[in-house]
């Protein structure tokens, strides 16, 4: 089987800007200033194949959004190298590629154009996805009259239905009803069962990962901390929760040692 | 390079839709909305003219349509540069959460400015058209055969400029208040108010020739020029006391500038491109 995302030693470093910077303060500092740098990821190593479900866990601040945006290409790695296989949707964020002024039908044009769609292959997946997200008349409103409920039903709905070949999704569907969530696992469930699609999605919910993904990856501090079956990853990820709940990380600005 | 230019011809309707949402909220889809957008220009072009005209005393026949001539084009240069500094800002979700060609933000923006200068010119052509069969009783001059040419070459010049501005600001944010200050600047030193030829007369006599062709070498300063030589007649005036005659249009110097505008939008291009992986870390 084809590999659908191979990530070797993938790095990133932030620098930490603190405030904006300005052309003054360039001028000032004079190459003075003193660097800050974070490392949210270390050497991640992860192969996913073709038609994989993939999820994964870890706490506020251990860089799975961070690992997200790499794989999609919106964050470039400071050091390793990244192959992925075909086309690609990211649900980041609730609303993320649409335009708040633009009603839900406009966005679907507009989101679909951001994925490099052309107007007939928006209009030909059009009917499926206004019927899946269930938006009634709510979907001639502009988007930015939507509660996150709403923003969440079409942005999986297009996600869905545009039928990517890579999907990445990061904690988003937590919002949806619980009757939408169980709609959208089922699609998803559909999505795995075709093999159309391969799926990486962050989740909290330890009963998603645990029902639906063939993988877990449980990021820590910004490395690979376990990747295995998701039984037994999300068993020992609810342990040491149990365990330590007072150690719980906190949010550290991770300096480079070396 | 090559592969950046296809990547953003697939995500051409994108850059249709970008181009698309922009004009709407301009004209906030009524007419009211698209002739409140030309009534500046012209009221500022009728202003100049009366100052310029009857109080400076400047004698040129039809100076006014000699003013709107370049002063639209020169609408085009603000317009496009001053919003291209605010354009990554804009999309600043979009960059940060949805990978897509960073270059449609820019093209798109220069695009919709690029709209908007059309229609102005239709303002213009009908100008022209009362001036010349009505009152002059002449035809249009063929200059007009030139006019896409003057347009293609601005545009790829402002494309390119808008590139490295809207890079720059997403690094600093004192960039767009630096940009005004320029563009201000820039009013007074392209030929829009006056015509060329002021500049060539009051040049010091015994190196005339080649510091013209140093100012000439601004491709702003070359396109104005052209836009008012190819689509007005020749002129002669005074202006404070000096005999201004219009200097014969040279292609050569035109040539030169076409080569820099088109290598402008390549440079410009390219790094954008270089920094571009930025941008979603830094808005």
């Amino acid at each position: 089987m084809k590999d659908a995302i191979v990530l070797s030693h993938i790095s990133k470093r932030f620098e930490l800007t603190g405030t904006a910077p300005t052309i003054k303060k360039l001028i000032l500092s004079a190459g003075r200033v003193k660097r800050q740098y974070t490392e949210a990821l270390k050497d991640i190593n992860i192969t996913v194949k073709n038609g994989e479900s993939v999820s994964i866990v870890g706490t506020n601040g251990s860089g799975k959004s961070t690992l997200l945006r790499i794989i999609c290409g919106v964050y470039k790695p400071t050091q390793g190298s990244i192959k992925t296989c075909g086309r690609l949707y990211t649900m980041l964020d609730l609303g993320s590629g649409f335009h708040p002024d633009l009603t839900g039908m406009e966005n679907i044009y507009f989101n679909g154009a951001v994925l490099g769609l052309s107007k007939a292959e928006i209009e030909e997946r059009l009917d499926n996805i206004v019927a899946f997200c269930g938006l009634g008349n709510y979907i001639n409103e502009p988007v930015r009259t939507y509660s996150a409920g709403m923003l969440m039903r079409l942005g999986f709905a297009i996600a869905t239905e545009t039928a990517p070949d890579i999907l990445l999704i990061d904690e988003v569907l937590a919002v949806g009803d619980a009757a939408f969530q169980e709609k959208c696992y089922a699609r998803m469930a559909a999505i795995k069962a075709a093999g159309t699609s391969t799926i990486v999605f962050v989740t909290h919910d330890m009963h998603a990962a645990t029902g639906f993904a063939d993988r877990t990856v449980w990021i820590r501090e910004g490395m690979v901390y376990m990747d295995g079956g998701s039984r037994e990853v999300v068993n020992k990820y609810l342990q040491e929760l149990d365990a330590s709940p007072e150690n719980l990380p906190e949010f550290r600005i991770r300096e480079n040692k070396s | 390079m090559f592969k950046e230019f296809r990547n953003i011809i697939n995500y051409r309707y994108l850059i249709y839709q970008l181009v698309l949402r922009d004009i709407k909220v301009r004209y906030k889809n009524s007419v009211l909305g698209f002739f409140w957008s030309l009534a500046n220009p012209l009221i500022q072009v009728a202003t100049i003219t009366i100052v310029v005209k009857y109080i400076m005393r400047v004698d040129i026949p039809n100076y006014s349509a000699y003013l709107l001539a370049a002063f639209l084009p020169w609408q085009f240069v603000l317009n496009g540069l001053a919003d291209s500094s605010e354009v990554l800002l804009h999309h600043r979700d979009l960059i940060k959460k949805v990978p897509f060609p960073r270059e449609v933000l820019p093209i798109s923006n220069v695009l919709s400015n690029l709209i908007h200068f059309l229609l102005a010119l239709c303002i213009l052509v009908v100008y022209l058209l009362v001036f010349w069969l009505f009152l002059h009783g002449s035809s249009l001059r063929p200059g007009f055969l030139w006019l896409p040419v003057l347009i293609i070459l601005q545009t790829c010049l402002l494309m390119g400029i808008a590139f490295v501005i809207c890079t720059i600001n997403a690094f600093f944010d004192d960039t767009k208040f630096i940009l005004n200050a320029l563009l201000n600047i820039g009013f007074y030193l392209t030929p829009v108010m006056y015509p060329v030829e002021l500049v060539y007369t009051k040049l010091p006599e015994a190196h005339r020739d080649w510091l013209f062709r140093l100012y000439m070498l601004s491709p702003f300063n070359t396109l104005m020029d052209a836009y008012k030589k190819l689509l007005m007649p020749p002129f002669e005036g005074s202006v404070a006391g000096n005999t201004v005659t219009s200097l014969p249009m040279d292609w050569g110097m035109f040539a030169v500038c076409a080569v820099i505008c088109i290598s402008v939008l390549f440079l410009g291009m390219d790094f954008f491109n270089k920094r571009k992986h930025l941008f979603a870390e830094r808005l």
